[in-house]
């Protein structure tokens, strides 16, 4: 059996033999306005899919416009935290600048008051108590003279390690000043710092003479005392500056610890070269 | 259109751009209370002479620190530039910093990411 042909194809058949009978001219009207219905719908349908594609085109624009904002954001966060970073670690260099002894790297005279008023206030709230003691290089200006300031320079670096190096975990060590270094003990009296102050003097001893250039033998000597609220700081820093004063006078390398009784009468705030 | 001149101040970088030769300093620190205020006036600049003067347009750059907002108002800029080269216009990009701060110059690389116009960055004690 052949299969049947579109019905389209029939009518025109039909239309093509039948010409001038009456249903010919009715089949032919019906026909004429089924044609145009057919374009009329391509044509709506045709409309519409472009409608629709533009929308999606629109939402995709939307949303590339959206992605790319997002990257921005991102990219300005990254940015913005990298400077960030940046200042902070500026921050930290300047705060080491600014607390350290840039020679030695030891914390400077600025430092070591704070933490100097730091270990007061610790004494205040749980009564505790340190001892202090102030070290000077013996010598050092025939050091500078003899062998120059570069070699000068060297001895306060190396004796300043070697200070550093034998602090227990809780001491500090700062430089004080030209040849001065101020140890801080929290959580001894005076004879127990003057044991850890004669640690220090015997550890700069055995410093091998190789080490420091120019064959030296630097010693230090220390003037220790202890701390407590009734005298202050003020006079805690005196005192061990009158011991460290005797300890010059009765020559130079060891520990004096400051007695009361046997304050000399030398100028406060002088010390020996 | 008139050159635009902004002074640095301890917040705000100088801003100097220049209609005839075409090109656009800008030196010091961007942390400026209002950067919209800073910065809008450049980004019309920029925008003024990309469309009219058809010529070449070089962003010479020193800039150490910057907040966000300004952080946001120089990747718009370099953005315009990113369009009108894609257009076919002439621009580009110098940054200088000192190789003291390094972190200044891989901060530039940042920028410089995305935009495919000439963009160079260099230590400024080495030209």
């Amino acid at each position: 059996m052949s299969p049947v042909p579109p019905l389209e194809e029939r009518i025109e058949a039909l239309l093509r033999t039948a010409v001038g009978s009456e249903w010919h001219a009715t089949l032919s009207e019906l026909y004429d306005r089924y044609r145009t219905q057919e374009r009329l719908l391509e044509r709506i349908t045709r409309i519409s899919d472009l409608f629709q594609q533009a929308e999606r085109d629109r939402g995709r624009s939307y949303a590339e416009k959206l992605e790319r904002k997002v990257r921005q954001i991102e990219k300005i966060v990254r940015i913005s935290d990298r400077y960030q970073s940046m200042l902070h670690d500026l921050n930290e260099r300047l705060t080491n600048i600014s607390t350290h002894d840039e020679l030695t790297g030891l914390p400077n005279r600025r430092f070591m008051q704070e933490k100097l008023q730091y270990e007061i206030a610790r004494m205040e709230r749980h009564g505790t108590r340190f001892s202090i003691a102030l070290a000077d290089i013996d010598h050092f200006k025939r050091i500078n003279d003899s062998a120059g300031h570069a070699c000068g320079d060297a001895v306060l670096q190396q004796l300043a390690e070697c200070l550093r190096s034998n602090l227990r975990e809780y001491d500090s060590c700062a430089r004080w000043g030209g040849e001065e270094f101020l140890l801080l003990f929290p959580d001894c009296d005076q004879e127990q710092a003057a044991r850890l102050a004669e640690r220090m003097r015997l550890a700069v001893r055995q410093l091998a003479p190789a080490q420091i250039p120019g064959s030296l033998y630097p010693t230090i000597s220390l003037g220790v005392t202890e701390y407590s609220p009734s005298k202050g700081l003020d006079q805690a820093l005196r005192e061990a500056d009158l011991a460290l004063y005797r300890a010059k006078a009765e020559g130079r390398d060891r520990v004096v610890t400051y007695r009361e009784e046997k304050a000399p009468d030398t100028p406060a705030g002088n010390t020996l070269p | 259109m008139k050159n635009l001149q902004i002074q640095r101040t301890n917040s705000s970088p100088s801003i100097d751009a220049d209609w005839d030769s075409g090109i656009i300093r800008m030196q010091g620190d961007s942390y400026p209370e209002n950067s919209f205020e800073l910065f809008q006036p450049l980004i019309d600049w920029v925008d003024t002479y990309l469309r009219e003067a058809k010529r070449p347009l070089l962003l010479d750059l020193e800039l150490l620190y910057l907040n966000t907002s300004s952080i946001r108002a120089m990747m718009d800029i370099f953005d315009m530039l990113e369009e009108a080269h894609g257009q076919g216009q002439s621009v580009a990009a110098r940054w200088s910093y000192d190789a003291a701060n390094e972190r200044v110059g891989q901060l530039a690389d940042e920028f410089k990411e995305d935009c495919s116009f000439p963009f160079t960055i260099h230590d400024k004690n080495l030209s």
